[in-house]
């Protein structure tokens, strides 16, 4: 699992090894990848939130 | 490619001349507010890192294009990965980004803060003019184009102030926090001057904040911003700063006009009376979508001259000025013009350019209309 | 580095793998039947562009009436009105009719090809895709003529000035973007199935050509927001005719719940007019510099995460129409984010230069400007992004030049770029390199002209959209005006240039280029009606 979470976080990121790609490719469920980075996509939208909530005080 | 180089940098230097030489107005204004300097700082500030990245990444490709070409004999590498300059170039960028977030979001929360205002102003905008109310001050008037039509099409020298130049501007103090409330009448309008770096949208069924404290006297102008129609380029801002007991004086000597105004309503006035002052009313307010003539333009404007069906019906012609039609451009001036106002434009539309109705319609009587 | 350019390849070292056999499975109708009937994706591709072509030119004379107008202050040939209704059909027209489509075309004619498939996975549906186009837009050109005339309220016809206040024709405005939408999204279905699954047996989702991928994102994006678009399309028309008073104030109504429902659709619109056009530069710029592209996982990463992103920032366009602190703050750094993905896009293309072996054919030349000139337009993206300034910039010409520079000598250059790389493959000709030169020179001076003085009108004050300006602009717009003539009649050296390529020239083996790695270029030159009929041997290249 934390290597799913570690991939999709490089792929917001939008950087990865190829060989690290390439394992996920060969080896990882893609259901796995889609589920995480939808969850992660919310993390990332209430993450702003956030932090433009605490700015704005 | 020796050659481009040459082009480029000759290019260059003409724009660097160029720009010397026309200094003024290449540029945002920095303005005559704290905030406006903010804000300017703020535009430098991510113009000249826009800049240095542009020269980096800029010189690194034409120093690829140049030294990697063909026709130098150049043999392709084939690498096509590295993953640790790609994580500084994402990095990096990021944090610039953060950094330039962080004075910009004490510039907003700033420009946010409309508490504490010495003076409101209510701002609305009509289609084609402003209308500025001094709340509480018992004072209020419409700020229309005056550059004339002859210059616009061009059968005239064009003026110092072309296109931005008003019939009354709205008057401001300096060094009092002036807060603005800004609505429309129709549709979505957008009050600007960019000196004093206020910009705000005045929409139909809201009200806008914003606020400026000018720190020096002077006339400022800007325009309208946002696309309302047909004359949006003809309606602009034009706001006149002055020091504190000029200005008082200046609102004290409005108020007394408008008090003898509201007085004019209780007379009756004369047939010719009415259509002087309801043709002065007329050309500043009705023109623009009625034409000079009252020919209209159909089918979005309807003509008043020999318009039958509103000369047989005069209490129609009353309650649509009064209360506007709606699903339709003609808007409601009820509340944006005073009685006297209202009965002298009826009466002059009703009497002008061949309409002989000979019906005068008294200032009492739209009072009385108006308070029911 | 005109007389630069590499050998082509020669006719003989290019054989085809497989595909090509050009037997017709039955009787075809002819003439223009033919054309109304077909469901051959390169011949729906072809109409696809033919129509894209027209509508840029019909959009550029609009253009150029506003242009002309401008050159002086004070009215001289139109009266607002017309004026208004030329800004408006100007930009409905580029958008709707010339970007959008053209993107289509391409992605008809390349991604069977680059897929190694035999055709669209819809073909009916696919015709039927391309024929609403004409039949919408030359509804929306008529309104023109009718009483009241056209729309008139820019192209992103803000209520309540589309509504309670727009002309009569406004409701055959709203069919009209109804049918465009519908062909939109059709397109893009047809897309999604076709790359889902009709690929090459072998190649997998990361083995795709990045035209294909960004294709691909678009498409989602495509389905995600033109219902959007079409609901609030559906407002207005109840506004108007039904009486309702979704965005009329005087009705209880919310005109900045338009803005919202606008830009939520706008801006993932705008990336769907520059995805496709990332996914041909980087196709075409590994080509010329005879070395893969640098780091194609993190391009298609890229592509999704401005995808994702898009979703999040519409407010952008809205920082003056007082939204709450805490929206314009959220709005503001989400908008920083994505300027991110974009420059790693620039950054790995720069990378692809390096240490390659570089010739400046047409196609690359034009891929080459759009990398530099795109990225102004990015900085002053950056620029917009702040939003305290942006109090500053918006609705003024300083807008007016960004949206310009990455949709111009971005997703414009870009389809160009696509035309001159691909044409080969379509006409068996290469195209006139000579031709091509000048029609680049003339189009990358003039474009600078028309919209470089522009960011210095607007941050000096010039509002957009006004047919009448002040003194102090007038150098500024008549410089505007002189770029604007010479980038429109320098197109006519490209209508020029592909008509003769269609007509003769050079002839192209299959591999055209020498550094051209995808499917496409295995097929025979032109490439004949039915291609792939049986799926290729993919053996994918290590990106
Ligand atoms: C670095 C990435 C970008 C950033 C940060 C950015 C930011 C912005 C902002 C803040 C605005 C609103 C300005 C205003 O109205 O005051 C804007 C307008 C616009 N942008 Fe971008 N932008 C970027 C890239 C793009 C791209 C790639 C496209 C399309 C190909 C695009 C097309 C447009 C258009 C069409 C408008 C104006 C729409 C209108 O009001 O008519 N932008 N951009
Ligand atoms: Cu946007």
């Amino acid at each position: 699992m934390w290597e799913v979470i570690k991939s999709v976080l490089a792929a917001f990121f939008g950087v990865q090894k190829e060989r690290q790609r390439q394992h996920d490719f060969q080896h990882g469920k893609p259901g796995a990848f889609i589920a995480v980075g939808i969850v992660m996509a919310a993390v990332l939208v209430m993450l702003v939130a956030a932090v433009a909530i605490m700015a704005a005080r | 490619m020796r050659k481009t180089l040459a082009w480029i940098m000759g290019a260059g230097s003409f724009l660097g001349l160029a720009s010397s030489t026309l200094a003024n107005g290449w540029n945002m204004p920095a303005g005559v507010t704290d905030v406006s300097r903010e804000i300017y700082s703020l535009h430098m500030t991510i113009f000249w890192i826009c800049v240095v990245i542009g020269i980096v990444v800029f010189g690194v490709m034409f120093y690829s294009l140049f030294r990697y070409r063909r026709s130098r004999g150049a043999k392709s590498a084939n690498f096509h990965e590295n993953t640790s300059v790609e994580v500084v170039w994402t990095a990096v960028p990021l944090l610039i980004l953060v950094g330039m977030a962080l004075p910009a979001t004490a510039t907003l929360k700033r420009m946010y803060d409309a508490s504490e205002a010495d003076l409101d102003v209510m701002v609305t905008g009509q289609q084609w003019r402003w209308h500025y109310e001094y709340l509480g001050e018992n004072v209020s008037f419409t700020s229309s184009l005056s550059t004339p039509r002859s210059q616009i099409n061009g059968e005239e020298e064009k003026g110092e102030n072309y296109l931005l130049d008003v019939d009354q501007p709205l008057v401001l103090p300096v060094g009092r926090k002036v807060r603005f409330l800004m609505t429309s009448d129709d549709v979505i309008h957008s009050w600007w001057v960019p000196d004093l770096a206020v910009k705000q949208d005045s929409i139909p069924g809201f009200v806008n904040e914003n606020w400026v404290r000018i720190e020096e006297p002077g006339i400022y102008r800007g325009q309208c911003a946002e696309l309302c129609g047909k004359d949006h380029a003809f309606m602009p801002v034009v706001v006149r700063a002055l020091e504190g007991d000029e200005f008082d004086s200046w609102l004290a000597e409005r108020r007394k006009e408008a008090e003898a105004e509201a007085s004019g309503v209780d007379r009756e006035w004369s047939m010719d009376e009415l259509m002087e002052r309801g043709e002065q009313v007329y050309g500043a307010i009705c023109a623009t979508c009625h034409q000079p003539d009252g020919s209209g333009a159909e089918p979005t404007f309807p003509a008043l001259a020999g318009n039958e069906a509103l000369l047989n019906d005069r209490d129609r012609h009353i309650d649509v000025v009064l209360n506007g039609v709606s699903g339709t451009p003609m808007a409601a001036f009820r509340s944006n013009l005073n009685p006297v106002e209202l009965a002298a434009v009826i009466t002059y539309e009703r009497n002008a350019w061949g309409n002989e109705s000979g019906d005068v319609v008294q200032p009492s009587e739209i009072q009385a209309l108006l308070e029911q | 580095m005109a007389s630069n350019l590499p050998p082509k390849p020669t006719l003989e070292h290019s054989t085809t793998t497989s595909g090509g056999l050009a037997h017709e499975h039955h009787e075809r109708p002819r003439g223009m039947l033919r054309w109304l009937l077909t469901t051959n994706h390169k011949e729906i591709g072809t109409l696809y562009l033919i129509f894209s072509l027209t509508m840029f030119f019909i959009g550029g004379i609009f253009a150029l009436v506003v242009r002309a107008e401008l050159f002086q202050p004070g009215l001289q040939l139109v009266q607002p009105e017309f004026f208004n209704q030329m800004t408006t059909m100007h930009g409905l027209i580029m958008v709707f009719g010339a970007v959008m489509p053209a993107f289509v075309g391409l992605a008809n004619w390349m991604v069977p090809l680059q897929v190694g498939a035999p055709d669209m996975a819809l073909p009916r549906l696919n015709n039927f895709s391309f024929w609403l186009l004409p039949v919408a837009f030359t509804l929306l050109l008529s309104t023109l003529l009718m009483p009241g005339g056209g729309p008139n309220f820019g192209w992103t016809f803000y209520a309540p000035l589309s509504t309670t206040y727009a002309p009569p024709s406004t409701t055959f405005f709203i069919l009209s973007l109804h049918m465009a939408g519908i062909s939109s999204i059709l397109g893009a279905i047809n897309i999604i199935a076709t790359i889902l699954n009709l690929r090459a047996p072998g190649m997998r989702l990361m083995d795709m050509p990045l035209f294909v991928w960004t294709w691909l994102i678009t498409a989602f994006l495509l389905i995600a927001v033109m219902p959007i678009l079409a609901g609030v399309i559906t407002m207005m028309l109840m506004d108007i005719n039904f009486g309702t008073s979704f965005f009329n104030a005087a009705g209880g109504g919310d005109p900045v719940l338009f803005q919202h429902l606008f830009w939520f659709f706008g801006h993932p619109e705008v990336y769907i007019m520059i995805l496709p056009a990332f996914g041909i530069v980087s196709a075409i710029i590994p080509t010329f510099a005879r070395k893969p592209l640098f780091g194609y996982a993190s391009m298609v990463y890229a592509t999704a995460s401005i995808a994702i992103l898009s979703f999040l920032v519409w407010a952008h366009h809205m920082f003056v129409v007082g939204l709450p602190l805490v929206a314009e703050l959220f709005f503001m750094f989400t908008t920083m984010l994505i300027a991110v993905p974009t420059g790693v896009k620039v950054f790995n293309w720069i990378a692809t230069l390096f240490q390659g072996s570089i010739t400046f054919e047409t196609a690359m030349l034009f891929a080459l400007a759009f990398v530099v000139l795109f990225s102004i337009g990015g900085f002053s993206g950056l620029m917009l992004a702040i939003a305290p300034a942006d109090f500053q910039y918006h609705d003024t010409y300083f807008v007016v030049a960004h949206f310009h520079y990455v949709l111009v000598p971005g997703a414009i250059f870009a389809i160009m770029a696509g035309v001159y790389y691909w044409l080969p493959k379509w006409t068996g000709h290469y195209p006139d390199e000579r031709l091509g030169r000048w029609h680049f020179w003339m189009s990358v001076i003039g474009v600078n002209l028309t919209f470089f003085p522009m960011h210095f009108s607007g941050l000096a004050g010039m509002p957009r959209r006004i047919p009448d300006y002040a003194l102090q602009f007038a150098d500024f717009n008549m410089v505007s005006s002189v770029g604007a003539l010479m980038f429109g009649v320098s197109q006519l050296l490209f209508v020029w240039g592909v008509i003769k390529c269609v007509r003769g020239g050079e002839k192209a083996p299959a591999k055209a280029w020498e550094g051209a790695e995808d499917l496409e270029w295995s097929v025979p030159s032109p490439a004949p009606l039915h291609t792939f009929d049986t799926p290729p041997d993919f053996k994918p290249v290590t990106h």
